[in-house]
């Protein structure tokens, strides 16, 4: 509206004329006065439109053609309505209780939800083509263009908007009175802070209050009251506790094992939650007799006989290193391809990892099963600032 | 004379009746000692391979031995430097995987040993097996009539043990995936339900091993019943159409990505189109 001169309505003509270069905006009597078709055109002026083109699709009514292409139109309709009440019907009537697969029924539930979800997509469906159809099929046929205005609004529109906002302000007087202009910036400020502590403060902690048993540091290995840590396996009964013996192990065979203490016994909680826990999973690496075994400095008592204890969190960005090769002797993370020599203290041979895996000292007590002689000496995972290993 | 001949029959009457009596109780013993072989061999379990008793079976697999594996396993199945390792102790179990999946005879070295057909029958098979099980023992896989006796009946359970057990390696639905240095752990379509066990039990190539008292045989047996049916044989395994390779989020990305975003730009060009 930018091109609307600023004399209207001063000394009106008695009808527009629509070839005008600029349209010159009628008086209200003359506007009661016009066609709708006479409006149309007035309006396509102002918003400079050009209807190039504007042709029937079909001139003459009632043709057995349009008859036609109406009944393609409501046929859609008509699909999406048939569609809609088997939707209905299928929501309430289709049997919606589990059948395992190959169990009586089962075919029948499997189909419950594309059944409900087809009849209901294809009744949108359908409404949506009607539509199209009908713009397609019986809508007239018109290329219309309109011109496209670049640029800044004009200096009066810009000047005038401007002086309206300044003198509103000024009018408000909120700058002379300065006890409403502080306490609205403090309501202001302290909402702010409350929104940014909402979003932001479950965010903010100190991942070291607890000192040297920091979470970063310390696994689920880790005892605090000197209770001896066991290793239990997985059987796919989170509640089964099943401890490990060296002989279970063939060599060159490998178990994943979590910390199990005494005290968890019978507390179905704890025994799930330390098969989830992520950063106390362990390999359990039992290499073949004849393999020439390497070990670190300071961990030269950590292994039992040839089982080795490493955890299964990678040393470069913490994913579960678990392709262990028992002829190689390499475990081989799938993230990344880092790859660790399981005969040489878990040692990076390549990859990005850059540190070896931790090893976990392990014994076998007067039962025969076997246990963590403490936590891991250094943090499992990858690297943070306070790392000093 | 007279006087002499009587003492001399009482006398081997005396001496018969001791001799009855020792064979008596040789005889007693002999049978003592048949009844209770015989009692033993009736009661004792039949061992699981009952071929491997067999010398005749063990003398026609260490034919084929001589004939297809002795060159690389070497004559007393010591094993050949550079060429193939020791297959003592190996058991049947490791010969079964091996040949039935036509592994072995391996037709060149490389990272992998491929799948293809088998070069020997089950018989063949069967006397290979004896013979290695005859020279150092070693897992035996459970024989079975059909290998659908070997699908345990807890799926949730063969499930879960698979993601911890076997996912790593062969892909959560057994698809198989990449290892080292171009081996690769394969896809589990194609494996028997007696091959998978073999493989357990025996920890072909780079697999380590998992011996019953890691993985029980009821749980081997739910792993099997779970890889069964989730694998390309199950026709009930993916009610929701096409599974696109089984390996999860990327196929079906990029063919939402691909596909789907070319119809929907194509069917937006059509609403807009002008006939």
């Amino acid at each position: 509206m930018s091109t609307r001169p600023a004399d209207h309505g001063a000394n009106a003509p008695s009808q527009p004329d629509p070839t005008e270069a600029t349209p010159r905006i009628p008086s209200d009597d003359e506007l009661a006065r016009m066609s709708t078709d006479d409006l149309v055109r007035l309006g396509n002026r102002i918003d400079d439109l050009e209807v190039v083109s504007d042709r029937e699709r079909f001139p003459v009514p009632g043709t057995r053609a349009e008859k036609r292409a109406e009944r393609q139109v409501a046929l859609w309709f008509i699909w999406a309505t048939l569609s809609g009440v088997a939707f209905l019907v299928a929501f309430i009537a289709w049997p919606w209780e589990y059948r395992g697969p190959g169990e009586e029924g089962g075919l029948l539930f499997s189909l419950y939800t594309p059944v409900i979800g087809f009849t209901f997509g294809f009744a949108v469906f359908a409404v949506g083509m009607g539509v199209i159809a009908y713009s397609k099929k019986l809508l007239p046929e018109d290329l219309t263009i309109q011109q496209r205005h670049d640029g800044r609004s004009q200096e009066i529109d810009r000047a005038t908007a401007a002086a309206r906002l300044v003198q509103t302000g000024r009018q408000s007087g909120i700058t002379r009175r300065k006890m409403i202009y502080r306490s609205v910036g403090a309501a202001g400020g302290v909402l702010t802070l409350g929104a940014l502590v909402a979003a932001f403060g479950g965010l903010v902690k100190n991942p070291w209050k607890d000192g040297k048993n920091s979470e970063l540091l310390v696994t689920g290995w880790h005892s605090e009251n000197g209770e001896r840590v066991y290793m239990r396996r997985d059987t796919g009964e989170p509640e089964e506790v099943a401890l490990v013996r060296p002989g279970d192990l063939e060599p060159g065979s490998i178990e994943t094992v979590y910390p199990f203490k005494e005290s968890e016994r019978g507390n179905p909680e704890e025994l799930a939650k330390v098969l989830h826990s992520s950063d106390s999973p362990v390999m359990l690496i039992r290499l073949r007799p004849n393999v020439t075994v390497i070990k670190r400095a300071g961990q030269e008592d950590f292994n039992y006989g040839t089982l080795f204890a490493y955890t299964k969190i990678c040393s470069h960005m913490g994913c579960p290193t678990s392709l262990y090769e028992d002829q190689t002797n390499r475990i081989l993370c799938p993230c990344h391809q880092s790859q660790f020599q399981a005969n040489e203290y878990a040692k990076p041979v390549f990859g990005p990892a850059a540190r070896p895996l931790a090893q976990l000292p392990i014994a076998v007590d007067d039962q025969g099963y076997l246990y963590a002689r403490s936590d891991f000496i250094e943090p499992v995972g990858p690297a943070f600032w306070e790392r000093n290993s | 004379m007279s006087d002499e001949k009587p003492r001399t029959a009482r006398t081997r009457a005396r001496r018969g009746t001791k001799l009855r009596r020792r064979l008596s109780g040789l005889l007693a013993l002999g049978v003592a000692l048949v009844a209770v072989g015989g009692l033993y061999t009736v009661f004792t379990p039949a061992p699981e391979q009952a071929i491997a008793a067999d010398p005749a079976i063990v003398r026609e697999g260490q034919q084929i031995y001589d004939n297809s594996c002795i060159t690389c396993h070497g004559t007393n199945l010591q094993g050949v430097q550079g060429r193939g390792p020791s297959l003592i102790g190996v058991g049947e179990a490791s010969v079964y995987y091996q040949v039935s999946t036509g592994r072995m005879p391996l037709a060149a070295q490389g990272a992998a040993a491929e799948r293809k057909p088998p070069r020997f029958d089950e018989a063949q098979i069967d006397a290979l097996g004896a013979f290695v099980q005859a020279n150092g023992g070693g897992p035996i896989a459970p024989v079975v009539e059909d290998g659908e006796q070997l699908r345990g009946e807890d799926l949730g359970r063969g499930g879960e043990l698979f993601r911890l057990n076997c996912a790593s390696c062969h892909n959560f639905t057994g698809r198989g995936g990449a290892l080292s240095q171009g081996k690769f752990a394969p896809n589990l379509d194609p494996a028997s339900e007696r091959q998978i066990y073999a493989a357990m039990l025996s920890g072909p190539a780079n697999m380590p091993t998992f011996a019953d008292s890691q993985l029980s045989p009821e749980e081997k047996r739910d792993i099997i019943g779970y890889i069964k049916s989730v694998g390309a044989a199950n026709p009930a395994k993916n009610p929701g159409g096409a599974e696109l390779g089984g390996f999860g989020p990327v196929p079906e990305g990029a063919l939402a990505f691909f596909v789907g975003l070319a119809a929907l730009i194509g069917i937006s060009l059509w609403i807009g189109s002008r006939q």
